[in-house]
């Protein structure tokens, strides 16, 4: 009994941890969201809804599209360094390809306003090379400057998952296959990519979730209408100090997530079954 | 040798950065032969079979086959199939798909897939477990499962890299007999890296011992048995009991001479290239016999009596096994009944168990004070 308490003492302070600076907080953004003047209703929500039900959508094709590029150029990052055979071009990609990971999300913002604009470095170059005359130049910061810019940021990531996913593998699986006359890119989509799904899978549901709650990229790149949950999140709090659609637009992306979870959970548990 | 080599190595060499790997390795296997390569971890038994496989490009030499070039195709486009030490099935596709695949590659319609598949499980008994998962069988299975992916595509070399060492001591036994009666039965050319010597006296045709990236020796199992061409090999293939001696070359024999535990005797040189001077001498325990000291019995002609005291004895069933002191040495002897420890006993090695190596080196130096010197060796040995 005196070890079970003592066990209970122990554990104490981080259990109270999580709940004064995580349950607690999120509890009351949850209570928050349905809390019209002192009573409880579903009054934030028709209002998140008239107002934003664009920049949901908005929101979730934008984070969906930027997953599945993402997800396109992990694997060919992992599968180039795990399957390459030009020993010098696999380090440079190895030495190159994880810088975005240290870089901040409103510097990439930054770096690609000032590369994407219409009068910016990309045109430019492109200009000068001929490619486009310059009253082609057309400005990328709208929709596909904040795929560009999640993309940038996020494949590193989940490339750095799934290269080390693809490098424990049995190399035994993969010449077993080119001993039978596979090709490199059938090996890649064939053999490899279905041994590392799970590891894939989780790194593109952390990297959803990441992407959700990016605030700083849509601000910088794509200040105009429709724009993503967050800046509307953050647009109801400083304007108006509106706390009830703000938490109920929380809760709304706090639902997609959680359905992206779901997804990967249920991914989970079949593959272990 | 065989008239016409099928799969032929000349003179590879392998070398992974500065290491050397494999050094002027020469192999010639016939067509259905089946060769066992023999070492122990690190000797280049799998090196070399993933250069013949293609997986290893040799820095000298060439690899062909039916006297066709193949040191520069890709392991895909030189008719072998390699089944691997760790099996590498596929886990996520069923037994099926991982025998099928190949053939997969090769555009073959489904039907005619699915028959050859069906062929396979039939053969290797694996009937019934088409649907499964790598991870839903048993070792012996995964290793049938990997022996028909290799086997689907109708290759003309089968290459297998320890494919039984996963597996249970008691199963290992049973599929040492099946593979080696499904190769004679498909006529196909096998290359069998192992380092278990039963496995390879066993399975192959012919044994190819490897020593440090070189062929130690190449022979029928009954020839690297029993005419061991160097102290190596002798030791590899089980002649683990190793004693010093001296003696010189007479006439068509060797006389061993007395030394403080042994008494001299003269064992025929049957085209051995000793030289006088000091030679080892490597037996096998259940070659030798154990007799109580103050036996009086005559032996046998060029019988090697070593006198010694016994240090313990076991039972690993069906005999006694004793170590024995000899001198400085230890020896391991067999016999039907134990005798007690610190008895004096002599042991007897008959002359046709008896190897005998000069130490490397000494033919070239046979003449001059070399040899002077090894004589007086031996000399101050024997006071």
């Amino acid at each position: 009994m005196s070890k079970r308490l003592l066990g209970l003492i122990l554990v104490l302070p981080a259990l109270a941890t999580i709940t004064l600076l995580f349950l607690v907080p999120l509890a009351a953004s949850i209570i928050g969201a349905f809390e019209i003047e002192g009573s409880y209703g579903l009054g934030n929500f028709d209002k998140a809804f008239a107002l934003y039900s664009q920049d949901i959508l908005f929101t979730v094709v934008i984070v969906s599209l930027s997953t599945a590029i993402i997800g396109l150029v992990a694997i060919a990052i992992g599968g180039y360094l795990t399957l390459g055979e030009n020993t010098l071009a696999v380090s440079i990609l190895r030495w190159l390809y994880r810088w975005p990971l240290f870089i901040p999300f409103i510097v990439v913002g930054q770096v690609l306003r000032t590369f994407l604009a219409k009068n910016g470095m990309m045109n430019n170059t492109l200009v000068s090379l001929g490619v486009i005359t310059p009253l082609e130049a057309t400005s990328f910061l709208d929709w596909r400057g904040i795929v560009i810019a999640f993309v940038w940021k996020q494949a590193p990531f989940v490339a750095l998952l799934v290269s080390g996913a693809m490098a424990s593998l049995d190399r035994g699986t993969i010449e077993a296959a080119r001993n039978l006359g596979a090709s490199r890119l059938r090996i890649l989509v064939e053999i490899v990519v279905p041994q590392v799904a799970t590891t894939l899978i989780v790194g593109l549901v952390l990297s959803f979730v990441t992407m959700m709650s990016v605030l700083s990229v849509p601000l910088m790149i794509n200040a105009q209408s429709p724009t993503m949950i967050t800046a509307d999140i953050a647009f109801r709090l400083n304007a108006y100090r509106d706390y009830g659609v703000a938490n109920a637009l929380g809760l709304i992306s706090l639902l997609i997530t959680a359905s992206v979870a779901w997804i990967y959970l249920k991914h989970n548990v079949r593959s272990q079954a | 040798m065989t008239p016409a080599p099928f799969l032929e190595v000349k003179k590879a060499s392998v070398a992974y950065g500065a290491t050397t790997v494999l050094e002027g390795i020469d192999l010639a296997i016939a067509k259905g032969e089946f060769v066992a390569l023999l070492g122990s971890s690190g000797c280049g038994k799998t090196t070399l079979l993933r250069t013949i496989a293609g997986f290893v490009k040799p820095v000298a030499g060439t690899i062909s086959v039916a006297g066709r070039d193949v040191t520069r195709l890709p392991p895909d486009k030189r008719g072998m199939a390699l089944v691997f030490q760790s099996y590498a099935l596929w886990p996520h596709m069923t037994v099926a798909q991982n025998i099928g695949y190949g053939l997969k590659l090769r555009r073959q319609p489904a039907d005619a897939i699915a028959r050859r598949v069906a062929e396979m499980e039939a053969l290797l008994g694996l009937t019934g477990l088409s649907r499964r998962k790598p991870a839903q069988l048993s070792g012996g299975q995964r290793q049938r499962v990997a022996l028909g992916r290799a086997l689907a595509i109708d290759p003309e070399i089968l290459l297998l890299d320890e494919p039984l060492s996963n597996l249970d001591a008691r199963i290992r036994l049973s599929v040492r007999h099946e593979i080696r009666a499904l190769q004679r039965r498909l006529g196909i050319t096998a290359v069998h890296v192992t380092h278990d010597r039963e496995e390879a006296m066993v399975m192959a045709d012919r044994i190819v011992i490897l020593d440090g990236g070189r062929i130690a020796q190449a022979g029928t199992p009954e020839e690297v048995y029993n005419r061991p061409v160097s102290s190596f090999v002798a030791a590899f293939m089980g002649a683990e009991n190793c004693v010093s001696l001296a003696g010189r070359v007479t006439g068509g024999h060797f006389a061993i001479a007395a030394g403080p535990t042994n008494a001299p005797c003269t064992v025929p040189l049957a085209g051995r290239p000793l030289v006088d001077g000091p030679v080892v001498a490597r037996f096998r325990a259940e070659a030798a016999t154990l007799v109580p000291a103050d036996d009086a019995s005559a032996k046998p002609e060029g019988t090697l009596v070593l006198s010694g005291r016994v240090e313990s004895a076991s039972y690993p069933g069906g005999h006694w096994r004793h170590a024995v002191v000899v001198g400085p040495d230890t020896v391991l002897v067999d016999a039907p009944a134990a005798f007690a420890p610190n008895t004096a006993v002599k042991v007897c090695v008959p002359p046709q168990a008896l190897f005998l190596f000069s130490p490397a080196g000494a033919e070239t130096a046979k003449a001059g004070p070399s040899a002077y010197k090894s004589n007086k060796a031996s000399e101050l040995a024997g006071a």
